[in-house]
């Protein structure tokens, strides 16, 4: 994947109206820097791989801080940073997904884990230490393998804590897409650990 | 569409909506399960996938960014 102006170069071209203005600055180091650990996990989540997520990162900042004199004080700084990163993503990746996401079992039921772990045998109350057995990498793998829209509704909501009147206004759709993407996402992303805990024998079938 | 448990578990159900559930699921085991089961796969999520080590090197790239004195007009 190529940025549109990624690179390290980038960065250090160009004014940015941020950097004339010390208090302006200051603000900026005090409420924007310490989420770059989050947005960097959002980033890796998004890219799936850590260079491209670097860049992403990079880029993000580079245009909040030119943004940030016409940012104003007290406003959600967090969702504002967030919709930088998901719309730079979007632009960036230009690829619009329309896999669809199978959530549905046979019988037009909605699909969770939950019931499946019952049904397998699990005793009831001990379907949460199924999920601790999971390693990360396939949990990381389930979330990233969801398409780009349920993705980004998912990774708000369950990793970053974000409303869903937030959600709506960084990805700019209605709440009920916001609604419907998270349900359709997380159903898919149960789907995807489910398989994961058969392949790893962590119930017996 | 999302069920009241996910409504209730996102956080967005308030006074009476948000005090039913809670009363449900005070006298009801199988759905107190299946409340810590959806509420510990989020916390999953969250562990997992938004703790990652952030490389050194992009620190810097930010830092150098916060640093950077413009001194090319806008173009």
């Amino acid at each position: 994947m190529v940025w549109e102006s990624g690179g390290k170069a980038s960065g250090t071209r160009g004014r940015t109206a941020t950097g004339d203005d010390p208090v302006l600055k200051e603000r900026f180091e005090r409420d924007v820097l310490p989420l770059l650990p989050s947005l960097y996990s959002a980033a890796l989540r998004l890219t799936r791989n850590p260079t491209d997520a670097e860049d992403l990162v990079q880029e993000t900042y580079l245009r909040a801080y030119r943004g940030f004199g016409g940012f104003s004080e007290g406003t959600n700084v967090r969702a504002w940073m967030y919709r930088i990163l998901t719309n730079t993503f979007i632009n960036a990746y230009r690829k619009k997904q329309r896999e669809p996401v199978t959530v549905q079992d046979e019988n037009g039921e909605d699909w969770y884990l939950f019931d499946k772990l019952g049904e397998s045998g699990v005793e009831a109350s001990a379907e949460s230490t199924v999920l601790d057995r999971i390693p990360d990498e396939d949990v990381q793998n389930a979330l990233e393998a969801l398409p780009d829209g349920f993705r980004m509704a998912v990774l708000l909501a369950d990793v970053e804590g974000f409303s869903y009147k937030e959600i709506a206004e960084i990805l700019e759709v209605p709440i009920g897409t916001v609604m419907s993407r998270l349900h359709r996402g997380r159903r898919a992303l149960e789907k995807a650990l489910w398989e994961t805990v058969r392949e790893r024998g962590l119930v017996s079938d | 569409m999302l069920d009241l448990l996910d409504l209730y578990l996102d956080g967005e159900l308030e006074g009476p909506e948000r005090a039913h559930i809670e009363a449900h699921l005070g006298e009801c085991g199988p759905c107190m399960d299946r409340s810590d089961f959806q509420q510990r796969l989020r916390a999953l999520l969250k562990e997992k996938c938004g703790c990652d080590e952030v490389p050194s090197d992009l620190m810097e790239r930010v830092h150098d960014l916060l640093g950077e004195t413009p001194t090319e007009p806008v173009s």
